[in-house]
């Protein structure tokens, strides 16, 4: 019994598999690109339902155009088990060979990454499993909204735009070339004022402020009445897939700091 | 349709055909092909420049068909030593690939979107050139291993082949990372903007995450040598083409003649 763990445990770690694996995947998202080309609006509602949500309806609705979408699961799954596998016996056979300050660590750098892979999909697992979406929320000047079980509102205080002016840009004359909102974030014992715009999202009682959407677009013209759509999302892999982010990178450095400065020197 | 950047691309194109034929070792011109080739890099760069000034800070739409051209040139004039045959053999295929990339460009051109705001920021723009060169470094990791794939056999004593698959790696490693870098950047950028780690309105992404796992099989399978040489060479060379020119067709538009200025 104990041989045929440790025998399925060192097939499931086959660098062979990783192979395998990666070709699939490729082609897989590759099919998936055609998919999604196709029939983009059957995809766009995951971001605010979840992956759950998204599977029992649009997904299972839809197999011909999804079915690439639950494949690549199954197979990121397989990805990430043999990742972590094939990573714990080298690491574990690097510790028990470990000497040499610099060497070790160069050669510790893919092992760092492979973790870290594991960690951001996690993270988007997390994130596409637990993410709370509060979708619709719009504010205009004065009006507030407030998010729920944490007793914190949201008002629009301001809209202060920069229009672009100028002829580089012609399609931009008189546009917003910066929106800029200022709201006001009340906890109920304090409150303070923070700005959102495009690509500036506010973080308040655990939750993220996304703009989504806002009016007017140009100045004069219309002359719509100012609005603001927003996105609020609760996401509790954020963080996770952030982490995952920041050791990928660390561990990418690290091995070009081996690839460059040791092995170059030894090979010279 | 007499816009600048049009022209200087369709220069461009010339410049790197002219460039392509003397480099030759047959062609007596030889030494016209740096002015050739710098003078393409000059016409590639002022396309991507006009095209920039029409959209700066936001991110030009579809600028990758017309700027990888411009990163696998300058990549390729990084690679030195260019008395070396295989070296000769690299960059011809290079300006090959360069011609190729223009002309489909100029015949299926997107240059009809406007920018948007959310890409006023500078994690796109760190997108889109960290994945340009990434691109320009597995273009070059698949010509050094086409390199190495027709004469595998008959070179004695396979030095050869073994030294283009050694560049090859080293190529594929660097655009490995510089990819990786990309898709960090994109998915900050898609954090900030959207809120999500991937935005699903945009087909592209599958086929950046589709090089990215082409590229980390590529590196595998030269640390692992689990194949033997031919194979690895002819699966990355054409591979690599395939996963490169599938990773270009979000930027290619519907057929529009080309018009000569």
């Amino acid at each position: 019994m104990k041989s045929r763990r440790t025998s399925l445990w060192h097939r499931l770690g086959s660098i062979n598999l990783t192979i395998v694996l990666c070709i699939v995947l490729t082609m897989d998202l590759i099919w998936g690109y055609f998919c999604l080309e196709r029939k983009t609006p059957i995809f766009t509602p995951l971001n605010d339902m979840g992956l759950w949500a998204w599977s029992k309806t649009y997904g299972l609705y839809n197999l011909q155009h999804t079915g690439w979408f639950f494949l690549l699961l199954v197979l990121l799954t397989a990805f990430s088990l043999n990742t972590f596998v094939c990573t714990t016996n080298r690491v574990q056979q690097l510790f028990a060979s470990r000497r040499g300050g610099g060497q070790w660590l160069g050669k510790l750098a893919p092992h760092v990454m492979h973790y870290a892979l594991i960690v951001i999909l996690l993270g988007y697992l997390c994130s596409y499993l637990f993410t709370d979406v509060l979708t619709g929320r719009t504010l205009v000047p004065g009006s507030s909204l407030s998010l729920p079980d944490t007793g914190g509102t949201v008002s629009l205080l301001a809209y202060e735009p920069d229009y672009y002016h100028g002829k580089r840009l012609a399609f931009f004359d008189d546009a917003v070339i910066t929106a800029r909102f200022r709201l006001q974030l009340d906890d109920g014992n304090s409150q303070r004022e923070a700005v959102l715009s495009c690509t500036r999202p506010v973080r308040f009682q655990g939750y993220s402020l996304h703009l989504k959407n806002f009016a007017p677009k140009k100045k004069g013209g219309m002359n719509r009445k100012t609005r603001v759509d927003l996105s609020i999302r609760k996401d509790p892999g954020v963080g996770i897939y952030l982490v995952g982010m920041g050791l990928f990178s660390l561990g990418l450095l690290l091995y070009f700091f081996d690839w460059v400065m040791i092995r170059e020197k030894h090979s010279s | 349709m007499t816009d600048p950047a049009r022209i200087t691309l369709q220069l461009a194109a010339l410049f790197y055909l002219a460039a392509f034929v003397v480099s030759w070792p047959v062609s007596t011109k030889r030494f016209v092909f740096p002015f050739l080739f710098f003078a393409a890099l000059g016409c590639n760069s002022f396309t991507i420049y006009s095209r920039y000034m029409q959209s700066w800070p936001m991110l030009p739409m579809h600028l990758g068909a017309l700027a990888l051209p411009l990163c696998l040139a300058l990549m390729l004039a990084f690679l030195g030593g260019l008395r070396a045959f295989t070296h000769w053999f690299v960059l011809r295929l290079g300006l090959l690939l360069c011609v190729a990339l223009i002309v489909v460009a100029l015949l299926f051109p997107k240059d009809f979107y406007l920018p948007f705001l959310k890409s006023k920021t500078y994690l796109s723009h760190a997108f889109l050139w960290f994945a340009l060169f990434a691109k320009g470094a597995c273009a070059i990791s698949a010509l050094w291993a086409l390199s190495a794939w027709p004469f595998a056999t008959a070179l004695p004593e396979n030095i050869r082949p073994l030294t283009a698959l050694k560049h090859s790696l080293g190529w594929a490693a660097l655009g490995f990372g510089l990819w990786t870098i990309s898709m960090f950047c994109g998915e900050l950028w898609c954090y900030l903007g959207w809120g999500t780690p991937v935005v699903w309105q945009d087909p592209a992404l599958t086929l950046t995450l589709a090089g990215w796992f082409f590229y980390a099989c590529v590196l595998h399978l030269h640390l692992t040598k689990s194949w033997n040489l031919q194979l690895r060479a002819a699966f990355i060379g054409f591979g690599g083409l395939v996963v490169l020119a599938m990773s270009c067709l979000p930027d290619f538009g519907p057929f529009r003649p080309v018009v000569l200025p």
